[in-house]
């Protein structure tokens, strides 16, 4: 379970402008249940997920995993959590295997618990073919798979994705979709960020809207629906952010 | 213990696999000896050989036995020089002008003026310059005494005194030049090695956007850097000891006893210099580790990290600048090492206290680099300027 409690951060721009990136953002994702954040570029939903992993340290407000506070122990609540992050890179020198045994390892695995972990998320997302190739050269699909299973190869309770199907092809991302569907039904908490719409209506759960650092609106892409009165998430997207007064209450 | 070793085999996995970047890395060690040899060897050719010498003369028919001495030690007119090296000579212009009055004067014991008119500050003519003014002196001393003699008094007596010198250097320490290049390439060597190894780990993993992510791992900032450290210091390590060991090799093809030097590089030295050379390499790479680290790009991290490597170039010259060394030089890193390996060239025995003080002061700025680093990469400015 992740819960994020009124966070705050503001960066020094350009000419020492102030720019407020979150502003009071609050949510829960529970476990069990694959919750999308959407928003427009420049929401803040890296900068809320980056506070999630421990890299930025909010203003005010808190962010806990499981119930352990971000801040205070980022080491034990990064260990209850995979991350699929906003930039992806692989160690092109390295084999899609020895990458996931790395990230395996760094997370505590070892011997033959280790090996199993390893072949089972290889053998779940069909990269056997890809497992023992240089990763230099990989296509897109292929790079989210590697990145995806090393994020997953210690069955972590949380699994915090932002933008993951950037790039990807239909093929790519029904993996992707199907893997984080057995993912939820095995109980586990999933957050996602996402700009495209079908996706996130045919997958998440919950939907949290953010614009201007907080949120706009929350609940099952159906209520959102039914809230701004449109048929289509898109339109309801768009009238959601676009006029906060009223809908945030 | 399980995450630093993963963070270790995946680091030295990803340095031995860059095939290309670890040749360049280890040519520096592969070139030493080659310009160790060739230098020296140029340079025992110098001092040895007297080759022969062209000069520009005027006035040639005015002093012939003059002339006469100067050809008899490879000293030759301008006119007698092989086609091959003419443009050398009439370049290097070295003139001699002996006046019309040099027989006249020489009958009446007068002081004949003979002009050598030459670049004095050009460094290759030296020794050229050098030969020719002793072999006029003597020519003008064998005259003199002669002309003692034929008056009944011993030419002796206007030398009151004689000096001896006695030189209470080493007998090894007429090999400086070998040794001062030694140690400045020694040097050099444990700072360019580990160089491309430390930017990629560092600089070129944040812009092939690796690092965040291991940055979001729950492992903690200084394993991280240690682990690299590690890594690029072994690199750096293996290039100070394979030029060691093929420098020893190729200076036993030096005949230094030509010009009454010795200089041997045994297995107990180069060992003693690994030895020294240890907290050196941790040192250039977490120095590197720090500065790429912190660069925005890996461009960046390159041009400050060349800055770097003036380091062991500079501070050694530097050195030999100043007379009167103050203590603490002894004990800073780079300069305390030059200090001994000059010592130890020289033969003098090895100051033990300054080895283990110098080492323990570059050890414990090394750790110094390493916390800061890991602090640093906790900080926001560094996971912000990731993207």
């Amino acid at each position: 379970m992740i819960e994020v409690n009124n966070l705050h951060k503001s960066f020094l721009g350009a000419k020492k402008k102030q720019v407020i990136a979150l502003n009071g953002l609050s949510f829960t994702a529970k476990d069990g249940e694959i919750t999308g954040i959407l928003g427009p570029n420049g929401a803040g939903k890296t900068t809320c997920l980056r506070t999630l992993y421990g890299l930025l340290k909010a203003d005010s407000g808190s962010a806990t995993i499981d119930g352990i506070q971000v801040t205070k122990s980022p080491i034990e609540a990064r260990a209850k959590l995979g991350i699929f992050p906003d930039k992806f890179g692989l160690y092109e020198r390295l084999t899609a295997y020895e990458q996931i045994d790395y990230f395996a390892s760094i997370h505590g695995l070892q011997g033959t618990v280790k090996h199993q972990a390893i072949e089972a998320i290889i053998k779940d997302l069909e990269m056997e073919e890809l497992a023992h190739r240089k990763t230099q050269g990989f296509s897109q699909g292929q790079r989210m798979k590697v990145t995806l299973a090393q994020a997953l190869v210690h069955q972590p309770q949380n699994f915090v994705l932002d933008e993951p199907t950037r790039g990807l092809d239909v093929m790519s991302t029904r993996v992707l979709r199907n893997h984080l569907a057995k993912f939820r039904d095995k109980g586990h908490c999933i957050l996602f960020s996402s700009h495209v719409m079908q996706e996130v209506a045919a997958l998440c759960d919950r939907v949290i809207i953010v614009a201007n650092g907080k949120l706009a609106a929350q609940g099952t892409p159906a209520e959102l629906c039914d809230l701004a009165s449109e048929a289509l998430l898109e339109d309801a997207f768009v009238k959601l952010i676009g006029s906060d007064e009223g809908v945030a209450a | 213990m399980i995450q630093f070793k993963a963070l270790l085999i995946k680091e030295f996995k990803e340095a031995f696999r860059d095939k290309r970047a670890l040749m360049v890395a280890m040519t520096m060690a592969m070139l030493a000896p080659v310009m160790i040899l060739v230098l020296s060897k140029t340079m025992i050719k110098e001092m040895v050989a007297t080759p022969p010498i062209y000069l520009n003369v005027t006035g040639e028919s005015f002093a012939p036995k003059l002339i006469k001495q100067l050809k008899q030690n490879n000293i030759y007119p301008l006119s007698d020089v092989p086609e091959d090296i003419k443009n050398l000579w009439t370049e290097r212009n070295i003139e001699l002008i002996i006046p019309e009055n040099f027989a006249e004067y020489m009958e009446e014991g007068r002081v004949i003026t003979i002009n050598l008119r030459a670049d004095f500050s050009e460094k290759a003519l030296n020794a050229p310059i050098r030969r020719i003014k002793n072999q006029i002196n003597q020519y003008a001393q064998s005259i003199g005494a002669k002309r003692l003699i034929v008056r009944g008094i011993d030419p002796r007596i206007l030398r009151p005194i004689q000096i001896n010198d006695q030189d209470t250097a080493q007998p090894s320490s007429n090999a400086m030049f070998i040794s001062l290049m030694l140690g400045l390439y020694v040097l050099m060597a444990a700072f360019m090695s580990g160089l491309s190894v430390a930017i990629d780990s560092s600089a070129g993993e944040r812009e092939r956007n690796v690092l965040e992510m291991l940055l979001c791992q729950p492992v903690s900032t200084f394993k991280i850097v240690a682990a690299k450290l590690c890594c690029a210091s072994t690199i750096s390590i293996i290039g100070v000891t394979l030029t060691l060991v093929l420098t020893s090799f190729s200076v036993s093809f030096v005949d230094l006893t030509k010009i009454g030097a010795t200089f041997n590089l045994d297995l107990l030295m180069v060992l003693f210099l690994i030895l020294l050379l240890l907290p050196i390499s941790f040192f250039a790479s977490a120095l590197q580790l720090f500065v790429s680290f912190q660069a925005k790009s890996f461009k960046e991290a390159q041009s400050t990290v060349s800055m770097i490597i003036m380091l062991p170039a500079m501070i050694p010259v530097a050195l030999m600048f100043i007379d009167d060394k103050p203590q603490w030089l002894d004990w800073l890193p780079v300069s305390g090492q030059s200090l001994l390996m000059d010592d130890l060239f020289k033969g003098i025995p090895i100051n033990w206290a300054a080895f283990t003080g110098t080492a323990l002061v570059t050890v414990g700025l090394t750790a110094a680099l390493v916390i800061i680093l890991s602090l640093r990469l906790k900080s926001e400015k560094v996971v912000l300027a990731l993207s």
